[in-house]
C-alpha cells in the first residue's frame, strides 16, 4: 500500500486513508451497518489522536470488528489476541480469493505484504477476549469430548489458545466459530495449505458442530 | 467423530476393507477390523472426496502429542531478513548463495521454458509463477491463479504442464502469453481429488512421458489400489502405465541422465519415534516393481502392525536412507558444467525439514553420489542452515533446478524465495 521506514511521518495516515476509501464505501460497509457507528467513533479520535502506523491500518477493519479487535456483531469474529501468522494467512488468502468472502475479498484485494505483515503483528498484540461463559454446561461437555476425539488441541493448542497458524479459539464469538465450522464442514472454507480443517469437520455430524463452538469458545 | 464407538462395531466387518456392511449414511469410512488393523472403506465416493484426516493426525502417542505441520510466514521472508538469513547458510568451499528472486509465495516445483522463463508452482496459495531475467533484473510475475495446490509442473514441447491435484493441465506457448495465460486444457485426469498427499510431482523422461506420485490419503494403511503407486503418464494422449507400487508420499524425483532410469524420494510413515523409520532414495530398476509400503520401512524395517507377515526381502530396498524425518522433496542430478567434474551426475536433494519429530532435522540440500545402478550410494550435507533451533525454520527447500550457467537454483516455500547456489575455482 505505500512505503514506512516504521516511524511516524506528517501526512502518513491521510495517504493510508486514501487507500482505504474505495473498498469502504463499496463493499464492506452495508454489511455492518450495525457496527458502522465505530468507524466514525473509531476515525474521530482513536486513530487521529495516535499517529500509529499499524493502527491507521487496522482503522478501516474496526467498523466490523471493532477498534479494541472484540467483535460485537453476530459471525464476525474477534481479532484481538489472534495468533499473528493466523491473520496473515487469513489475508493471504482472502487477497489471492483462495477464501472467499465478499467483503474481506475487495479489502484485502490492495493489502501489500507489509501492509499483511502489519496487521497481523498489530491484532495479535490486542488483549484477546475472555473465554465466553459457557452457556449451556451440557453443550459444553459434549464439545470437550468431541474436541478430545478430534484432537482440536494438537494444532490449536492446550487451551484452544492458538499456535502458529492455527487460530486461537477461546474466547472467539461462538456463533462464528459455529459459522467457521459448518463453513468447513461445506467445503465453502478448506483451512490451512493442507486442507486440515476441511478433512477434520467433514466426518462430524451437524450436531456436533455447536457442541463444538461452544466448548471452544469457554475453553481455558 | 461422535458415535465412532457404536459406528466402529458396525463396520468391524474385515481388515482389507472388501467386504461391505455398512450403512450408507455412514460419513467416515474408517473402523477397525478383527485383526485389530485400522482399515479405510474406499468403495465409496466418500472416501475419495473427504479421506479421513489422518495423513497427519491420529497416529500420534502422547509424547508426540501436539507435533503438527507447520505453515511459515505467510508473506515469506524478503529483503535485509532473507539477506541475513543466507549469511547462515555453510556450503562447501567455493560455492556460495545468493537471492534469485524473493516474493515467490509457497514456491514448490520449477521448470526452465524454452526463452528462459522460470516457472514456479506454489502450495495451498493456489498460484503458478513465471520470473523473467532482463539482465539481471528478474520479475514476478503470477500467471495463474486459483489452481488447487499446484505443487508441481514441467516444461515440454513448447507447453507449460500444471500438476493440481487431480488434474494435469497443458498451457501452450506461454511465454509469449505471461500476461494472459491461454485457456488450460486437462490432458489426464484419472487421479483421486483428496488435498492428503496428493500433491505432485512431474519428471519427464526422454520420451516426453511424465513420472507422477499417486499418495495414499493417510500416515498408514492398506492404501487403495489406485494410489501408492508412480505411473508413467503420456501427456499427449493420456495413456497411463504404473510403474512402482508401495510408496508412501514422494514429491520429488529425475530421470538418470546416465541410465534414463527413474529415481525418487520418499517420506516414510510418521509416528513411530523421532529417529525411526528413515526416509528414502529410491530408483526403479523395471516396470512395476514394489517398493514397501506399508509392509516394510527403510529396506529393513517391518510395520510392526500392517508387516501382516510380509518379509522386507520381498521388496526393493531403497537406494540409501536419507535419515528420519528429514522430508526429502525434489531432487535433480547435477547436469552443469560450472561445479568441479566429480558433481557431474550427482543427486541433489532439497530436505523439508521435520514436522513431527521434537529436533526438527532436514531443511538443507544433500548431495547424493551413487553408481548408475544404485550401487555405492552415499550422501553428505551440502547447503545447511535452515533450522531455527528445534522445531522452527529460517527456510525450507522444496526444489532443485539446473540452471543454464550450471549453477543450481533451491526453491524455498517457506521464505517465498529462490536462491541461486553457484560455484566459483579458487
Amino acid at each position: 500500500m505505500h512505503k514506512t521506514d516504521g516511524r511516524a511521518q506528517p501526512g502518513h495516515y491521510v495517504l493510508c486513508f486514501q487507500s482505504w476509501a474505495l473498498p469502504m464505501n463499496a463493499a464492506w460497509r452495508l454489511p455492518c451497518s450495525v457496527a458502522a457507528g465505530a468507524l466514525c467513533c473509531g476515525l474521530g479520535t482513536a486513530a487521529l489522536a495516535q499517529n500509529d502506523d499499524a493502527k491507521a491500518k487496522f482503522e478501516p477493519c474496526v467498523a466490523c470488528h471493532n477498534a479494541d479487535g472484540i467483535s460485537t456483531t453476530e459471525n464476525i469474529p474477534s481479532l484481538a489476541g489472534q495468533t499473528d501468522r493466523y491473520v496473515q494467512w487469513q489475508l493471504v488468502y482472502f487477497r489471492s480469493g483462495t477464501r472467499k468472502s465478499e467483503i474481506m475479498n475487495p479489502i484485502a484485494e490492495p493489502l501489500s505484504n507489509e501492509d499483511i505483515r502489519d496487521l497481523g503483528t498489530y491484532v495479535a498484540k490486542l488483549p484477546a477476549a475472555a473465554p465466553v461463559a459457557p452457556s449451556h454446561a451440557d453443550l459444553v461437555e459434549k464439545g470437550r469430548a468431541l474436541a478430545a476425539q478430534n484432537r482440536c488441541s494438537a494444532c490449536h493448542g492446550e487451551k484452544l489458545q492458538g499456535n502458529g497458524a492455527a487460530a486461537r479459539l477461546s474466547g472467539q464469538r461462538e456463533d462464528y466459530l459455529l459459522k467457521a465450522l459448518k463453513d468447513f464442514k461445506a467445503g465453502k472454507r478448506v483451512g490451512g495449505g493442507m486442507a486440515a480443517m476441511a478433512d477434520v469437520v467433514y466426518p462430524l455430524s451437524p450436531d456436533d458442530l455447536p457442541a463444538l463452538a461452544a466448548y471452544a469458545a469457554s475453553a481455558r | 467423530m461422535l458415535g465412532m464407538v457404536s459406528r466402529r462395531a458396525l463396520y468391524a466387518t474385515c481388515a482389507l476393507g472388501i467386504a461391505a456392511l455398512v450403512q450408507p449414511s455412514a460419513v467416515n469410512a474408517e473402523g477397525q477390523g478383527p485383526s485389530g488393523l485400522k482399515y479405510y472403506k474406499s468403495d465409496t465416493k466418500e472416501f475419495w472426496e473427504h479421506p479421513p484426516p489422518d495423513w497427519f493426525l491420529g497416529d500420534e502417542t502422547q509424547e508426540q502429542k501436539g507435533l503438527a505441520p507447520k505453515d511459515g510466514p505467510p508473506t515469506g521472508i524478503s529483503g535485509a531478513e532473507l539477506q541475513n538469513n543466507l549469511k547462515n547458510i555453510k556450503l562447501p568451499p567455493g560455492f556460495s548463495i545468493s537471492v534469485y528472486a524473493e516474493g515467490v509465495l509457497a514456491a514448490r516445483q520449477m521448470a526452465w521454458g524454452d526463452k528462459g522463463t522460470l516457472f514456479v508452482g506454489s502450495f495451498g496459495l493456489g498460484n503458478v509463477y513465471a520470473i523473467t531475467d532482463q539482465s539481471g533484473k528478474k520479475t514476478v510475475k503470477t500467471i495463474l491463479k486459483g489452481l488447487n495446490m499446484p505443487t508441481g509442473l514441467a516444461y515440454h514441447d513448447g507447453a507449460l504442464y500444471v500438476i493440481a491435484v487431480d488434474k494435469l493441465i497443458r498451457y501452450d506457448n506461454p511465454e509469449d502469453n505471461l500476461d494472459k495465460m491461454p485457456e488450460g486444457k486437462v490432458v489426464y485426469d484419472d487421479m483421486p481429488s483428496y488435498a492428503a498427499h496428493g500433491w505432485k510431482y512431474i519428471a519427464v523422461d526422454k520420451e516426453g512421458w511424465f513420472f507422477i506420485p499417486f499418495g495414499p490419503p493417510f500416515n498408514i494403511g492398506i492404501p487403495p489400489t489406485s494410489v501408492s503407486q508412480i505411473r508413467r503418464v503420456n501427456p499427449k494422449n493420456g495413456l497411463a502405465e504404473i510403474w512402482a507400487l508401495g510408496v508412501r508420499n514422494s514429491v520429488g524425483g529425475d530421470v538418470d541422465p546416465r541410465s534414463g532410469r527413474y529415481w525418487f524420494t520418499e517420506n516414510a510413515r510418521d509416528w513411530i519415534s523421532d529417529d525411526l523409520p528413515s526416509d528414502k532414495l529410491n530408483m526403479i530398476s523395471k516396470i512395476g516393481e514394489h517398493f514397501g509400503y506399508p509392509y516394510c520401512h527403510q529396506g529393513d524395517l517391518p510395520d510392526d502392525k500392517f508387516a501382516m507377515g510380509h518379509k522386507c526381502s520381498e521388496f526393493t530396498p531403497p537406494v540409501l536412507n536419507l535419515g528420519a524425518h528429514v522430508a526429502p522433496l525434489g531432487m535433480k542430478f547435477y547436469t552443469g558444467d560450472q561445479f568441479p567434474a566429480e558433481y557431474k551426475n550427482n543427486i541433489f536433494i532439497a530436505e523439508h525439514g521435520s514436522w513431527n519429530r521434537h529436533n526438527y532435522q532436514g531443511a538443507r540440500v544433500m548431495r547424493v553420489i551413487a553408481d548408475p545402478d544404485g550401487k555405492n550410494a552415499k550422501q553428505e550435507e551440502f547447503a545447511s542452515g535452515w533450522l531455527k533451533g528445534p522445531q522452527d525454520f529460517y527456510g525450507r527447500p522444496d526444489d532443485i533446478i539446473v540452471a543454464k550457467d550450471g549453477s543450481i537454483l533451491v526453491s524455498d516455500d517457506w521464505a517465498g524465495a529462490i536462491y541461486q547456489i553457484s560455484y566459483k575455482k579458487q
